[in-house]
């Protein structure tokens, strides 16, 4: 399903791909207590990086900070430098809401609108761009198109968006968080509140979107992060352990506690 | 051996006692319902004719209806509401969102819980050093400013309440897509519980329709029909007030018919108000 | 691939960043706004302690704290003591609250425990139904149904039952009028049943499944897991129950001022027609010529509004005790 690339390159060692996101002496706090400490990455352009390791490791609030979606909880704060496209999007001046004009994401559970199948993406797209109908129409559709949901819905583009199942309605949010056109998406556990056959689309789905984004994903599945991406990286207590190559991570990784998470040693 | 049983079986004596004594209370409660329900069914039905909702309040002794004080009651409870309900769903946003995490919040939730509960003549008093004094009259517009402070604290506590329980995921899902915090309040909080604050606004609007103490000096009563909002207006409840102490006869059958519209009208809305919250939460 | 690059072009990112600011004054507006009708709220009640002390000041300046303490209260002397109404108002209160306590909790045990499922949720609403009705329904039908009802049969029976009895005697005194103290009291029992119960029926409802199994679990009959283990944990939550009832007995109007007799003195008789602070200014505000009436009046209201925003304040506190102990 994935297709390998030939180029053998270590993304952890090696700068020749061009870095989209780069995470640099990040620190993250939770009130006083230190939830990141000192992480350092770079992540690939139009390649799908996991983060994987035991829940409370800091996977997800490192996520979280690369959209910044902390700052809507008091308490919590960032230091350091994350880099888009070379920029500090934790620069004060930076504009939130551009920034994740820029960078969408996806949650562990489905969240539609309460609105319909057609408003749910329309409504991101209305915020920024003032299109015709027949415009809009296209876009919603080729969103849909594009997360694998257009033949499922295209006969009820008016029903709400939570009368879909849960795997119907997860796609829809990938199909909205496509419609706004980011150039990274976050995905915060997408799969881990559906079923089997749903998590094989969205897998299916995160494979062909590594075309045109950057694809960052939080699981707690082993076996997912193996599937569906190019780099992993482990984290553990706050700190990263290890990022490399998918296939390095799993096979060989350098580290004990890696190895020991991978083995389910632990976690 | 014994004492034990017979312990155990005082013990079951005890229980059964205090069981009954339960249900006995909760019987006197129903009664009290059925006997408040049955008199108002029993004495307004008597009364009640097209002719109520056609004439005006009569002179003493004389036949009519409540169609001035029906009137005043729906102008001075519509502009409550109006006036009411902007403030209070916009200070239970800024409490549920905007400030969530805020020390003004906590505070005004606090003020907010004892203004819901206060004694209502005590904002008749206030409207009444408010508006009447330096008016140097009372007037209908008085009686409605009066209503809208008590609409404020229900739907200041109703909003705050509801979006409290929009889940905080769907928030970030649309600050997630770039949204601004007012657009995911607008379009994604709001709608969300809407039949919910909906629900708050009917509760007040039953809240409102039966209060009496605020108007009493603040709209006062008038025995004719006024549309004028600067002078006085009849109100269904002070109409009912005057006309039950009186010793006419017509007067006090008009007081109960007036009682039974009202209490219609209260139950008829917060049953409406509870089935739509009851249908939010089947689904 | 080419989703991103029509994103990039610079066209794009112009209109992006106007409507940008365009979002952030409106947030900001927005906020202002919300923040303003937050603040309201506290400037209401602050608006209503002013006028209050401002449209008493004249009654307080004259009578000072001897207000406080004086029976009489005549508008052609102008000589005005808050007492009588004063009492009137915690005697109808207490009175109702003793009534109506065992019996709100008794239904709320009831509600819980012994009620068939299927009944639970319509008696429940019932309850809560009765909360809603408007004050001045009670006070009418306590007006023309049980006052005469009391007056003609059970005042007369209590009060032979009590002749001689030094004590009761007295706090039972003739003439049956129907209306007075003790008529209001009950009232106001019947009003206020509804809020203890429904709030004892909510915080019963917060004691853990577990805590109760485990008392049934050792062989606790129904009555001791209720006094021994529900009524301990909710002991709080109960009490801001009834606090809340007080401060709506305290405060109640139109219900009292049907019954109440409306006359200033203090009787031994609980039979006797009193007057509650409330009940004052209903029936007296308008009519009332001469500053100082009017003043006098409103210092009433003064007085009503701390002994109720006192009540009020506990209660709240008591209840948020409880709620934060659930919600952690």
């Amino acid at each position: 399903m994935k297709p390998m690339l030939s180029t053998d390159l270590n993304v952890a060692e090696t700068t020749a791909e061009k870095a989209k996101i780069e995470v640099k002496n990040l620190n993250f706090y939770y009130g006083q207590s230190k939830a990141l400490k000192d992480i350092n990455l770079s992540l690939p352009e139009r390649s799908v990086t996991a983060f994987i390791g035991p829940s409370g490791c800091g996977k997800s609030t490192l996520l979280r900070v690369l959209n910044r979606i902390y700052e809507l909880y008091p308490k919590q704060s960032a230091e350091g430098q994350v880099l888009l496209d070379g920029k500090n999007i934790l620069d004060r001046s930076q504009d939130l809401n551009l920034l994740r004009t820029k960078i969408g994401m996806v949650f562990q559970k489905p969240t539609p609108f309460p609105m319909s199948i057609y408003e749910n993406i329309a409504f991101g797209v209305r915020l920024y761009e003032k299109i015709s109908k027949a415009e809009m129409d296209n876009r919603v559709e080729q969103a849909l198109k594009r997360a694998a949901l257009w033949n499922e819905v295209k006969d009820k583009l008016n029903a709400s968006g939570q009368s879909l199942s849960g795997g119907q309605q997860q796609r829809l949010c990938i199909a909205r968080t496509v419609a706004v056109k980011p150039e990274v998406i976050l995905l915060d556990e997408p799969a881990s509140a559906l079923d089997p056959l749903s998590t094989a689309k969205i897998e299916e789905l995160i494979d062909e979107l590594q075309a045109d984004y950057t694809i960052v994903i939080v699981t707690h599945n082993m076996q997912q992060a193996a599937r569906v991406s190019r780099q992993t990286a482990f984290m553990y207590l706050g700190e990263l352990i290890e990022f490399d190559r998918t296939e390095k991570i799993f096979t060989s990784p350098r580290e004990k506690r890696t190895q020991d998470y991978i083995t389910g040693r632990f976690g | 051996m014994s004492t034990a049983a017979s312990l155990h079986r005082s013990r079951k004596r005890k229980n059964a006692v205090m069981m009954a004594l339960c249900t006995i209370a909760a019987g006197i409660g129903l009664v009290w319902l059925a006997l408040i329900l049955g008199a108002l069914l029993y004495k307004g039905l008597s009364g009640l004719s097209l002719s109520v909702f056609t004439q005006m309040t009569p002179p003493p002794g004389d036949a009519g209806g409540l169609l001035n004080a029906i009137y005043g009651s729906i102008v001075m409870t519509v502009i409550g509401i109006v006036v009411g309900t902007p403030i209070g769903v916009l200070a239970g946003t800024y409490m549920a969102e905007y400030g969530r995490f805020s020390r003004l919040t906590t505070v005004v939730r606090f003020i907010n819980d004892i203004l819901l509960s206060a004694p209502s003549i005590i904002v008749g008093l206030f409207v009444y050093e408010l508006m009447v004094r330096p008016m140097g009259h009372f007037s209908a517009i008085a009686g409605a400013v009066a209503l809208s402070i008590l609409v404020i604290p229900v739907v200041v506590r109703t909003t705050e309440d509801m979006l409290n329980l929009v889940p905080n995921a769907l928030r970030e899902a649309g600050t997630a897509i770039g949204a601004p915090r007012w657009v995911v309040i607008r379009s994604v909080a709001y709608r969300a519980a809407l039949s919910g604050i909906v629900t708050g606004i009917l509760l007040a609007i039953a809240r409102i329709s039966g209060e009496t103490a605020p108007l009493l000096f603040t709209a006062l009563n008038n025995q004719f029909w006024s549309s004028n909002l600067n002078a006085p207006m009849a109100s269904l409840p002070v109409t009912i007030f005057q006309f039950a102490l009186s010793p006419y006869e017509e007067w006090q059958q008009l007081a109960w018919t007036g009682a039974l519209i009202i209490t219609l009208t209260v139950l008829g809305l917060s049953i409406f108000a509870r089935s739509l919250t009851g249908r939010r939460e089947d689904r | 691939m080419t989703a991103v690059s029509e994103a990039v072009t610079s066209s794009a990112i112009r209109t992006r960043e106007a409507t940008v600011r365009r979002f952030a004054l409106t947030d900001t507006i927005f906020r202002t706004v919300t923040r303003l009708s937050a603040i309201l709220v506290l400037v209401l009640l602050g608006g209503v302690a002013v006028s209050l002390i401002a449209g008493s000041w004249e009654a307080l300046s004259k009578f000072g704290f001897s207000f406080l303490t004086t029976e009489s209260w005549n508008p052609v002397t102008e000589n005005f003591g808050a007492l009588a109404p004063i009492y009137g108002t915690v005697v109808t209160s207490a009175i109702a609250i003793l009534i109506a306590v065992p019996i709100g909790i008794g239904i709320a045990v009831f509600l819980t425990e012994l009620c068939p499922r299927p009944l639970r949720r319509p008696i429940g609403i019932a309850v809560e139904l009765l909360a809603g009705i408007p004050s001045i329904i009670y006070g009418i039908w306590g007006l023309f149904v049980f006052a005469p009802f009391l007056q003609t049969t059970v005042q007369p029976f209590i009060i032979n039952l009590f002749h001689g009895i030094p004590g009761l005697a007295s706090l039972f005194a003739g003439p049956p009028y129907g209306i007075g103290l003790l008529t209001s009291s009950l009232i106001l029992a019947i009003m206020v049943l509804p809020f203890i119960t429904s709030i004892t029926k909510d915080v019963f409802d917060t004691v853990p499944a577990v805590l109760k199994e485990s008392a049934y679990g050792i062989g606790c009959t129904t009555w001791e897991v209720t006094r021994r283990v529900v009524i301990p944990y909710t002991r709080v939550g109960i009490m801001g129950g009834v606090m809340l009832g007080l401060g709506r007995a305290l405060g109640e109007t139109m219900a009292v001022t049907f019954v109440i007799g409306n006359a200033h003195r203090i009787s031994a008789s609980l039979f006797a027609p009193g007057t509650t602070i409330s009940a004052t200014i209903a029936n007296e505000f308008t009519e009332a010529d001469g500053e100082l009436y009017t003043s006098s009046l409103v210092a009433l209201g003064l007085i009503l509004f701390i002994i109720t925003f006192i009540i009020l304040a506990l209660a709240r506190y008591m209840l948020l005790r409880i709620d934060s102990r659930t919600g952690a």
